[in-house]
């Protein structure tokens, strides 16, 4: 009688071999025209990297800093008190020229 | 590796796709196919393959301009060959369509045949191999799309950390951390299995 990790040693063994004992797919010439069927279909490509690439490869790459420069931008703003719903609300309050047309009617 | 003095180098051809001569493109499909077609067996179902490698060669073609020819172009292929057949499996879950939800009777019988058999070796009949890569398929669909694969290549392909790691552009330690534990979760899915 077996032990449980010599069950399960001999299950591995069996999966191992399964793995490898899958058998190839053997295509035909008809696979490789429908290949190149679809390659030709995309058309000639162009070394000429688009903009799309640029974006991936470079912008990406920027994160970090724009990061970093959103939080001292948040910082600052925080350190020299500005708010820009109280100051609009500031500037509503203290505007009197729409309140002294409202008087004439 | 030399080239052939008749033949031209990959490094040549591709240099010819990328200046617009896409009817070039035909011989590295040609030469590469079988390597293509044996990485796909390995990782994708039988059924799947063919439409699988045919992503490849598209895929391959459309990252061309970008292949550096320091490196090897089998290299570059094959590591485009493993994250298509990655690609394959994170869709295949999405979608949840998946093969096989659970083990059927004939699978469990057999499993305890071959398991309470004194000898290792009867596994070399046909039909048990039949039998054991259904039950490896459906061990492995218990698995994330990453675990997955990475068990695959480190554990049943015999690949290094590193190797696998360039393969699915996964860092090493991630690969390392990954694939001990996808082993330990393959033993877990197995062990309810054998202590019937």
């Amino acid at each position: 009688m077996k032990s449980l990790s010599q069950k399960l040693g001999v299950l591995k063994k069996i999966l191992c071999q399964a793995y490898h004992g899958k058998e190839n797919v053997e295509v035909g010439e008809q696979w490789q025209v429908n290949a190149m069927r679809r390659i030709k279909g995309l058309g000639p490509i162009t070394s000429r990297p688009n903009f799309l690439v640029f974006f991936e490869r470079f912008v990406w790459r920027l994160t970090p800093a724009t990061c970093l420069l959103i939080i001292a931008g948040a910082i600052i703003f925080l350190k020299l008190g500005f708010f820009p719903d109280y100051d609009v609300l500031t500037l509503f309050i203290n505007d009197t020229e729409e309140l002294s047309l409202a008087q004439l009617f | 590796m030399q080239n052939h003095p008749s033949r031209p180098s990959d490094s040549e051809i591709i240099r010819r796709i990328i200046n617009g001569d896409v009817n070039s493109f035909e011989y590295l499909l040609k030469k590469y196919q079988d390597h293509v077609l044996r990485i796909v067996t390995k990782h994708i179902p039988y059924n799947e393959a063919e439409e699988t490698a045919h992503n490849v060669f598209v895929r391959a073609y459309q990252a061309l301009p970008g292949f550096k020819e320091q490196g090897s172009f089998k290299q570059w292929l094959s590591a485009i060959t493993v994250r298509t057949c990655y690609d394959f499996w994170r869709k295949q879950y999405r979608s949840k369509e998946l093969p096989m939800s659970d083990l059927s009777e004939r699978h469990r019988d057999w499993l305890e045949k071959t398991l309470s058999s004194e000898s290792d070796l009867s596994f070399s009949e046909e039909s048990r191999a039949k039998e054991a890569g259904e039950l490896l398929d459906w061990a492995l669909s218990k698995l994330s799309a990453k675990d997955r694969m990475v068990l695959e290549l480190v554990y049943l392909e015999g690949l290094s950390v590193k190797e696998a790691a360039d393969l699915l552009a996964l860092s090493v330690s991630n690969v390392k951390v990954r694939s001990f534990r996808s082993r330990k979760k393959l033993e877990k899915i197995l062990t309810p299995l054998i202590s019937i």
